[in-house]
């Protein structure tokens, strides 16, 4: 698998997580996502890529690691179904996607404004013209998942 | 002094709000803040505001478009604006400085980057 244009995605969410939630994440093996397969995941936050490439970025939490989050930030207590909850994932798939841009200067890129999608095992329609890398992530405080696909830029093999 | 944050995420405006109101420099500052470049424009338009910090990536209208509109008005030519934004990628800080930003700073926000980069612009009146 060429991960080379999968990295500055993981380096953008491993920093995040750290700077702005002062969470260690680890990152496991990097596969090739089937588009078939049940999502099991409760929310997720999606940004469009276009420019010199067409893909997606999409972050995908449980509700509790997701609550939790949110929690941290807004200083109370939050359901699955806070727009404060949204608010954070729209801005959190923002941030590793204009983050990873960085790390892929020799393409010029440009994000579109998130869309969350939610409901467990939700489907995601996703773009056809690319391979999807899944990249699950682990935190001492629950788990997620980044999944990206760039066409002509991020290749299974 | 008035400080007009615009972010289309509520919680980013209050991350940025709160590191400014709990700073010593800008604890009695007056912070405003819009969703998007539009109802910043409005907001500009209808009251004087010292300092401007924009996200880039919002609805109606985006921070970099504002950012032109802001500039080409002799009004407004001056108004200190830092962007404060995802973007990383070098060739947006060029597109950003080129349209007329004073600086830039890449999100996720910390308080000391903040505020060195207000208080690098030297702006008169903080305590008021």
């Amino acid at each position: 698998m060429n991960i080379a244009h999968i990295e500055p995605f993981i380096d953008s969410t491993v920093g995040l997580f750290r700077d702005m939630f002062k969470i260690e994440s680890e990152y496991l093996t990097p596969y090739l996502l089937n588009r078939d397969s049940p999502y099991e995941w409760d929310i997720s936050g999606i940004i469009g890529i276009s420019g010199d490439s067409r893909g997606v970025v999409v972050i995908s939490f449980e509700a509790a690691f997701a609550t939790e989050i949110t929690a941290g930030l807004v200083g109370r207590k939050v359901g699955i179904d806070d727009p404060d909850v949204i608010d954070v994932i729209g801005e959190l798939v923002n941030i590793v996607a204009g983050n990873a841009k960085k790390g892929l200067e020799e393409f010029r890129l440009s994000i579109s404004l998130p869309s969350i999608v939610k409901g467990f095992n939700h489907r995601i329609s996703w773009p056809s013209n690319a391979p999807i890398i899944g990249i699950p992530f682990k935190t001492a405080s629950g788990k997620f998942h980044l999944s990206v696909g760039l066409e002509n830029i991020i290749t299974p093999f | 002094m008035r400080i007009l944050i615009v972010d289309d995420s509520r919680i980013m405006r209050n991350i940025v709000k709160n590191a400014l109101l709990q700073s010593t420099r800008f604890a009695h500052a007056t912070c405003l803040d819009a969703s998007d470049g539009a109802e910043a424009l409005r907001l500009i338009k209808a009251s004087r505001i010292d300092l401007l910090l924009l996200d880039w990536n919002m609805p109606m209208m985006n921070g970099l478009e504002l950012v032109k509109h802001l500039r080409a008005i002799e009004e407004y030519a001056r108004l200190p604006i830092i962007m404060v934004t995802s973007e990383a990628a070098k060739y947006s800080v060029i597109e950003a400085v080129k349209a007329g930003v004073n600086d830039y700073i890449i999100k996720p926000v910390s308080e000391r980057s903040l505020l060195e980069k207000i208080n690098r612009l030297g702006l008169q009146g903080a305590r008021a």
